[in-house]
């Protein structure tokens, strides 16, 4: 191939031309008066699968609430999102949170953020202020994040180990525990609290097998597990590491410990798919326990009309943990800005803090019994999570908190 | 010794009119595009350190995460876990990742290994620090590490973010680009092309392999570490999977290759027209179609590559300078 200046000149000039005039066309379309929020997903990249199932949810909730009216404390102004994608590299989350706020000047900012993307985003928050809701991340370190995901303290470990106290009180023989947990980010954190709470309450750690998240066999996981023979295995586990931890637990027909995990490599639907249901009946039903914030049979009924919802006007095919907190997400948002006495970053941040949307309001589609509001940390206060079973026609049953219990648990179901 | 041509490349106009000329930038573009700016230096100083292993002495390492983990994460480390100030932690990492290199450097001139070998050997280097640096608490594991907030404080290795960054970066990756053409210039610069085209050959001329390899790794995987550092700081969150992860190395490979192997301004030209066009097409096209602007990236590379197998950098000289003029005749 053959370049002259000419050549050159027409491509490289097509090529700036073509990528500055993008945000004008796609702007031309955009409506006058609209609330702008920034939303940073992972829509590509190895965490896409939450923003894939959850943006769709997020979209449909905001076009109900647009065509509802809007914001009606601001006038009816409509909701306008404005989509980023970070390709699931948290530097990039923190470029498109300065793209956003500085070029595209949205009001706030939100999207899946899990914890890495959280802590790369502090300083950029930090410098610019935008109030931001992440709807994934377990800790929140700038003042203006807050954050819907579970608290890896009171979240992820205390729901964990209220559920492993309330097995053993419940007769099950749990003396022993080996840590199993995804050996990265979020799985260490949620161990490091994990542990010391299962310690105090009497129960002996006596090994660790933590989940190789490159790894394409979890066998030496599962055979160390079987060796060591715990009452309890337990940690947080990623669906990818969760179905390979299942399937050694099915080649080695292991079933000498209860398996008490989460949340996507325990409770995931998409287990039984990758699985296949003649391993996932051998494994996911039998001494096993999923910690979810989400389950189609909890007893609640904001959960139950959204999904329906979500199913049946919004079409959307896949509706789990991801879609229903996504949907969450846009309520808070909605609330924050009616309560918000201006669209200043101080009002909307004073509108995150006394935010308050309590247990039995139909707007709350996520299971928390002390309802939604953000402690002082800027995470949920109530950051409880259920635990449910398997059943043997892939459906759930949820046994724990016994609020939304549908079934007392048991060891085989 | 080396040639006057460095010194004439020192006493350019041209080059301090263009440094000055980008440092001027931020006082006129937006917080957004001073950062892609400050990415791209970040990447010009990381691609030209790579040039002078591999595209002068023509040894692909892609052991390079590991020099630019020991820059980031241990001083990063060293500061929120021991307190130790981050000049001095600069000095340790980049020190210590000096030694990293010339372990490689031994590890390849002792078993003799050829190109694929070294390839694949400085890939094991890089996913082993990889692993260490996501398994060990001491340096933030798989968290990483969030550092203090920068306040511009400059005892503190702080430099007030945004343009204090980008100007400390295109001062990095300015001192990179001329230890480029000072290296071109020097002695070393022609044992490590000599060694690069035929090594055996430069052996039998009297080259010190061992000694010439040696002397270029620790010198990159010193600058590495160096710009490691300052990267972090500007980032202010150590995130292992950036910083440590072997991706990097590929982006930096790219680079390199895109630009000019082996050129002294060619990896530069690479990371300044790749990284705004990687940023600027995801910040375009990214929430609209997902994966569009990977896509597009994808396609101008390929064309780039197809249409100049040895770099833009060539091709600009075809062009634009019919005579080469401010660039090194080499």
């Amino acid at each position: 191939m053959s370049i002259t200046r000419r050549t050159f000149g027409i491509g490289t000039t097509s090529l700036v031309l073509g990528t500055v005039a993008a945000p004008w066309v796609r702007r031309a379309s955009a409506e006058a008066a609209a609330i702008k929020i920034g939303v940073i997903n992972s829509m590509s990249g190895g965490l896409s699968a939450y923003a894939q199932e959850g943006q769709p949810a997020l979209e449909y909730m905001i076009k109900k609430i647009n065509d509802g009216g809007g914001i009606k404390s601001k006038g009816g102004a409509k909701i306008q999102l404005i989509q980023a994608d970070d390709t699931s590299q948290p530097a990039r989350t923190a470029t498109e949170a300065r793209r956003l706020i500085t070029e595209e000047k949205v009001q706030l900012l939100t999207g899946t953020i899990l914890s890495a993307q959280m802590l790369a985003l502090t300083p950029v928050l930090d410098e610019l202020k935008v109030p931001t809701l992440s709807i994934w991340a377990g800790g929140a370190h700038s003042n203006y994040m807050f954050s819907l995901g579970y608290p890896y303290d009171r979240g992820y470990a205390q729901t964990m180990h209220d559920f492993i106290v309330s097995l053993r009180d419940n007769k099950f023989p749990i003396k022993t525990a080996v840590m199993s947990y995804s050996n990265y980010e979020a799985g260490q954190q949620v161990n490091s609290f994990l542990v010391p709470k299962l310690k105090a309450s009497g129960i002996e750690i006596i090994g660790e097998a933590p989940l190789d998240t490159r790894a394409q066999d979890q066998t030496s996981a599962m055979i160390r597990i079987r060796s060591l023979k715990p009452d309890i295995v337990t940690g947080l586990v990623t669906p990818r590491d969760g179905i390979l931890l299942h399937q050694a637990r099915f080649n080695l027909n292991y079933h000498g410990s209860i398996f008490v995990g989460g949340t996507g490599g325990y409770s995931d639907l998409s287990l039984w798919k990758d699985l296949g249901p003649e391993v996932g009946k051998a494994v996911l039903t039998r001494n096993l326990f999923a910690m979810t914030g989400f389950s189609a049979g909890a007893k609640i009924d904001s959960m139950q009309k959204v999904v329906t919802e979500l199913r049946d006007v919004a079409k959307l095919d896949r509706i789990g943990q991801g879609a229903i907190q996504y949907a969450q997400a846009a309520r808070v948002l909605q609330r924050v800005l009616e309560a918000s006495s201006s669209l200043e970053s101080d009002a909307l941040l004073d509108a995150f803090k006394k935010f308050d949307m309590p247990f039995g309001d139909p707007d709350l589609y996520v299971a928390k019994p002390k309802g939604l509001q953000f402690a002082d940390d800027r995470l949920l206060k109530d950051g409880s999570a259920m635990m449910v079973q398997w059943l043997p026609d892939q459906g759930q049953e949820v046994v724990f908190p016994k609020e939304f219990a549908q079934a007392a648990p048991r060891a085989r179901t | 010794m080396i040639k006057d041509d460095f010194f004439k490349t020192l006493a350019s106009p041209w080059l301090w009119g263009i440094v000055l000329l980008g440092a001027m930038l931020p006082m006129v573009l937006s917080s957004y595009y001073t950062h892609i700016l400050t990415i791209a230096l970040v990447y010009v100083a990381l691609a030209s350190a790579w040039n002078i292993v591999g595209g002068m002495s023509g040894q692909i390492s892609l052991a390079h995460s590991l020099f630019i983990g020991t820059g980031a994460m241990l001083s990063a480390a060293l500061l929120v876990k021991l307190g130790i100030n981050m000049w001095a932690g600069l000095v340790i990492a980049a020190a210590t990742a000096g030694l990293l290199g010339a372990i490689i450097a031994w590890i390849d001139f002792r078993f003799q290994l050829g190109h694929l070998s070294f390839v694949l050997i400085t890939l094991a280097f890089a996913e082993m620090a990889s692993i260490v640096v996501e398994g060990w608490d001491f340096l933030g594991g798989a968290s990483g590490l969030l550092l203090p907030q920068d306040t511009g404080n400059f005892l503190d290795f702080q430099f007030g973010g945004g343009r204090g960054a980008f100007w400390v970066m295109l001062g990095l990756a300015t001192i990179i680009v001329l230890v480029n053409v000072a290296i071109l210039n020097s002695p070393l610069g022609y044992y490590l092309r000599t060694i690069r085209d035929n090594e055996k050959a430069a052996q039998a001329i009297g080259v010190n392999v061992l000694r010439q390899k040696t002397t270029a790794m620790v010198i990159s995987a010193v600058l590495t570490s160096i710009v490691g550092t300052a990267y972090v700081r500007y980032l202010t969150f150590a995130d292992p999977y950036l910083l440590a992860s072997p991706v990097i190395t590929i982006e930096i490979v790219l680079f390199a290759t895109v630009g000019g192997l082996g050129r002294a301004y060619g990896p530069a030209l690479g990371a300044l027209l790749l990284v705004p066009l990687g940023e600027v097409l995801r910040g375009k096209l990214g929430g609209a179609v997902p994966g569009l602007h990977y896509f597009i990236y994808g396609i101008v590379v390929i064309v780039v590559i197809l249409a100049t197998p040895s770099g833009l950098l060539p091709l600009f000289e075809r062009l634009f300078w019919r005579r080469s003029r401010m660039l090194p005749k080499i």
